[in-house]
């Protein structure tokens, strides 16, 4: 097997100087939510790490994920893709196509067996042994199999990848269903979200490059960096929701003065992603601040819960949104606390979970 | 003969399998197959659903042309319970709208479709000073100066110009040379840069463009930012039925939208002007000047016989797309098709489509004889959308298996794609589309006091014209045509995005703040059964969204996307879709590696995912599977 580069070996060859590679490590750990202690760690991965292969696959999906990723502020696009990573097959930016292209899949299947890193975007289509999806006249089915037994990590990218997205929403006509029970048991990384956020899917597989290791996971596979809190924990406009003050319906006095948007059905209570902190395009905004309730896509299920803009008893996990918004109004000191003990309950239940099936 | 498949088509959204009879003696396709290989169901997805959620679902048909189908989500649910958008709400989903299509437009230009017209290897050749050379030749010949009459102008200068240093281009030569002789290529890895079409460009501009395909991979992401202020995120930012979500306050401490978020908007859109302006319109006449001169004028297909067109940029808020609002309000008229463009302008035939072409169950229709779904023996052979009945057939290819394939079946069913028609003919959507219609109805008198953004259409096509020294008849409808088009009009979306910006300020000047039209939120307002059209002129072409509501409830969801009418199978009757012509009228030089032809499909910016989700047939309950972590 022939060495492959590392982050800082390609940063010499594309004529960087240590500097801006330095700059780069500095941008990395700060993304990667690190604090600056872990620095040199990140220095030393990157400098010592040899350059991954990716190889990126397409089943049921928008490419939306793909757009995500070139979204990047940091690190941007052109930079990963270049000088990062060997992004060898990806259905959007590679040049080549057609038989050509698809030899040089299994090439580099074989030259990197063990070694590569398998990036998926959509969802499997299960039903009539797959014929739903195929390409390059296989089924999607036979290209994930074939691309997950020698891959060193697999990542699925987006809601549909995770957990069968959209096409697996009732009826599910096609029998989708997320990546998982396709790669022959190996550990999956689960980048939910419809789409991600651009530096989360950055950030991801940049972990993986640079610390040559998944990074660390809750016990349903997702990076525990940019799925550990809920958007409500983390949401601006929590001290609303705690005060008891709420947009009523859309464009009135509340959404106008940018209130909690919890009685128009947004999903932030339930729904574990990085929009409160990293926000979208390096803090801009997320569908919240823009006065759009979270409609929580990157929960597993998300499109069988709705209709979105009301929320259903069966899906607020912190209850009835009428007698929660009348306790609020009536006593904020109350639903602050019914709040607090929905919180526990729901954070008592994840560990159990947690616990339960804990297979790292 | 030779039989050659190329599958996967890469640099496109979604799953597209094509299949050629090539004359190797001469180089013509004799027959050819275009296949959507992929078919999600999500129409059958909304089925029962809320309508006021549509958008959500509908939006992720696809996520390179995300907003598109929000858009023509809101629209045909408005429509058909009968809803007014305010003016703030047009306005601001017309500029989420045009923005949509400058970014997309470029994201395709540079980074799906340029690397069938440009090489990185043909780039290490060239000499970096005469590179910077040419960039300023580039920008002195080919800077196409039309703007759109603004209230102000808010940037000082341009801000994003091409760099014209030699230092500039032998840095990126230096790393392009760095990445070759690694022997890693990763996205340039395995592709036939050894053709001879590669040799039609010098290569200092070969050099140029993969500058330019490097910045502009940095820079889409800055334009698309006013997704991310309306809408919250990109792709598929957030919409409501009845306007918009973001709601307006200058007074409040906490508003979605303030003076801050509006200079944000601001900023992008003159971002989007330059990018259109300084990079990707003067590219694009550079490369196409040296391939028309090269008489590469091939390609045109159906664009040549027929095209269609919805118009769009509803200049108010308007209520009623099938009643006839939509079209008596907008800032481009390009409603309509036009046959037989390239006998020239004057034996063109121009028929308009109107409100009540839209509900006339035999003007707008799909037909499934060659793809992978049937109609129920006692229905017509083309359905209306609001009347579509589709249910699978999966027959298989004809050599190989049906989970493995060698040839798909030319005389049977090969595609998941529907054939949309309109009066029972087969039609080219798009871009190219939208000017053909705009020039031809302008030669032949039908265009009264053409608005500024008619008038600048008109201009483009009449300066790409003299550039090119050909007639528009000859350069338009070709794969050139179909590319150069697509760049007129992201120039001319930077523009709108620009005018509609203006209009936005000027009317929240007025104190009006208001976004949306709360009237007809609830279900019991609605008609207990009702239907609707949307429509959007979008980046691929027209685009419509048929929606029947029955007791609060969506009965009926269809979408006829440009991808469809483009990439659409054969009709025994009508003859072969726009894909298939085109790829037909294509010179192949070397069948074993059919560089035009990828080429060629690429110039439509197929976008597969958009075209192969019909269904609305009596679906069984199938296999729902539980992913839900907590729900176990």
């Amino acid at each position: 097997m022939e060495k492959r580069e590392s982050l800082w070996e390609a940063y010499l060859r594309r004529g960087f100087s240590r500097r801006s590679f330095l700059k780069g490590c500095v941008a990395l750990t700060s993304l990667m939510g690190f604090s600056t202690d872990m620095f040199s760690k990140v220095v030393e991965a990157a400098e010592t790490k040899p350059l991954p292969v990716v190889i990126w696959i397409h089943g049921h999906e928008c490419t939306g994920c793909d757009e995500s990723f070139i979204r990047s502020g940091a690190p941007l696009a052109s930079d990963v893709v270049l000088s990062s990573i060997a992004l060898e097959y990806d259905h959007l930016l590679s040049a080549a196509c057609g038989a050509p292209f698809e030899a040089h899949l299994d090439e580099t299947i074989a030259k990197y067996n063990g070694q590569y890193i398998l990036a998926v975007e959509g969802a499997v289509a299960t039903k009539d042994s797959g014929v739903y999806c195929m390409s390059g006249g296989h089924t999607f089915t036979h290209l994930l199999e074939k691309a997950a037994k020698g891959a060193a990590a697999i990542i699925a990218y987006g809601s549909c990848a995770a957990y069968g997205g959209i096409q697996a929403a009732k009826p599910n006509p096609t029998g989708s269903a997320g990546i998982e029970r396709f790669v022959g048991g190996k550990p999956v990384v689960k980048v939910p979200g419809c789409p991600p956020i651009p530096e989360v899917m950055t950030g991801v597989v940049m972990h993986v490059a640079l610390f040559g290791s998944l990074p660390p996971c809750d016990s349903d596979g997702r990076p525990k960096q940019f799925f550990g809190n809920r958007i409500h924990d983390t949401c601006y406009r929590r001290p609303f929701f705690d005060a008891g003050m709420f947009a009523e319906t859309f464009d009135d006095a509340g959404a106008k003065a940018g209130w909690c948007l919890y009685k128009l059905g947004c999903r932030g209570p339930e729904t574990y992603n990085s929009c409160g902190n990293l926000r979208w395009w390096q803090g801009m905004s997320y569908p919240i601040q823009s006065g759009a309730p979270c409609i929580g896509c990157s929960n597993s299920n998300f499109w069988d819960e709705d209709p979105f803009t009301t929320r259903l008893p069966q899906y607020g996990k912190l209850g009835d949104v009428d007698k929660i918004g009348a306790a609020l109004g009536v006593l904020t000191a109350a639903g602050v606390a019914g709040h607090a003990v929905a919180s526990i309950v729901q954070r008592n239940q994840r560990e159990n979970l947690i616990d339960e099936d804990h297979h790292e | 003969m030779q039989h050659v498949v190329v599958d996967p088509i890469t640099r496109i959204e979604g799953h597209l399998r094509v299949e050629v009879t090539v004359d190797e003696t001469n180089g013509t396709v004799t027959d050819a197959i275009s296949s959507g290989t992929a078919w999600r169901g999500l129409e059958l997805v909304l089925r029962d659903r809320d309508p006021r959620d549509a958008w959500a679902y509908i939006q992720r048909i696809c996520g390179v042309c995300t907003t598109a189908h929000a858009l023509a989500s809101v629209r045909s649910i408005e429509d058909a319970l009968g809803i007014a958008i305010p003016l703030n709400a047009n306005y601001i989903r017309n500029i989420m709208a045009a923005t949509l299509t400058v970014q997309d437009h470029l994201i395709h230009f540079y980074h799906l479709h340029a690397l069938d017209w440009v090489s990185p290897v043909e780039a290490l050749s060239a000499d970096p000073a005469k590179t910077a050379e040419l960039q300023v030749a580039v920008l002195n010949a080919y800077r196409v100066d039309l703007k759109v009459p603004e209230e102000v102008n808010t940037e000082a200068y341009p801000h994003d110009f091409p760099a014209a240093t030699p230092q500039y281009f032998a840095g990126i030569k230096a790393r392009v040379q760095a990445i070759v002789a690694s022997g890693q290529l990763g996205i340039f890895s395995a592709h036939w840069w050894d053709h001879p079409d590669y040799k039609l460009l010098p290569p200092e501009v070969h050099l140029m463009a993969v500058a330019h395909y490097l910045e502009m991979l940095d820079k889409q992401r800055e334009i698309i930012t006013p997704h991310v202020v309306f809408g919250g995120k990109n792709p598929h930012p957030h919409y409501v039925v009845g306007g918009m979500p973001c709601s307006i306050s200058l007074t409040d401490g906490n508003a979605p939208i303030n003076t801050a978020r509006l200079a944000i908007v601001d900023r992008a859109i003159n971002m989007a002007r330059d990018l259109v302006n300084n990079y990707y319109l003067p590219d694009l006449v550079a490369i196409g000047a040296i391939y028309a001169k090269a008489g590469r004028v091939d390609g045109g297909g159906l664009a040549r016989t027929r095209v269609l067109a919805f118009g769009d940029y509803p200049l108010t808020g308007y209520k009623g797309t099938s009643s006839g609002g939509y079209f008596d309000n907008l800032l481009v008229r390009s409603n309509g098709v036009v046959e037989n463009f390239a006998m020239g302008v004057d034996k063109a035939v121009f028929t308009p489509v109107t409100a009540d072409d839209l509900k006339a169950p035999d003007i707008i229709s799909e037909g499934v004889q060659h793809a992978w779904y049937e109609y129920p023996d006692n229905a017509p052979k083309d359905l209306h959308p609001w009347k579509g009945v589709t249910k699978d057939k999966y027959t298989g290819p004809k050599t190989g298996t049906p989970t493995m394939w060698e040839t798909l079946n030319e005389a049977g069913k090969y595609s998941w794609l529907k054939t949309p028609k309109w009066k029972g003919k087969l039609c080219e959507v798009g871009p190219l589309a939208h000017y053909i219609v705009i020039y031809t109805k302008a030669a032949k008198g039908l265009l009264p006091d053409p608005t500024w953004a008619e008038q600048m259409m008109l201009k483009q096509i009449e300066v790409v014209s003299k550039v090119l020294g050909v007639s528009a008849e000859v350069w338009m409808p070709t794969m050139l045509g179909r590319t150069a088009c697509r760049c007129l009009d992201a120039q001319l979306a930077a523009e709108i995005n620009k005018f509609f910006f203006d209009k936005l300020i000027a009317n929240i000047k007025t104190g009006d703040t208001t976004v949306m039209n709360n009237e007809k939120w609830t279900p019991d307002t609605w008609a207990t059964e009702c239907m609707g059209v949307g429509l959007y002129e979008a980046p691929r072409g027209g685009l419509s969204h048929w929606v029947c509501i029955k007791d609060g409830k969506i009965s009926n969801y269809q979408c006829i996307v440009p991808t469809t009418w483009n990439a659409c199978p054969r009709d025994d009757q009508a003859g072969h879709g726009a894909y298939e012509q085109a790829m037909m009228t294509t010179h192949v030089a070397i069948p074993d590696k059919p560089l035009e032809i990828a080429k060629v499909i690429r110039s439509f910016d197929p976008c597969m995912a958009c075209a192969t989700h019909m269904y609305n047939a009596k679906g069984e309950e199938i296999n729902i599977f539980s992913t839900d972590h907590f729900g176990r």
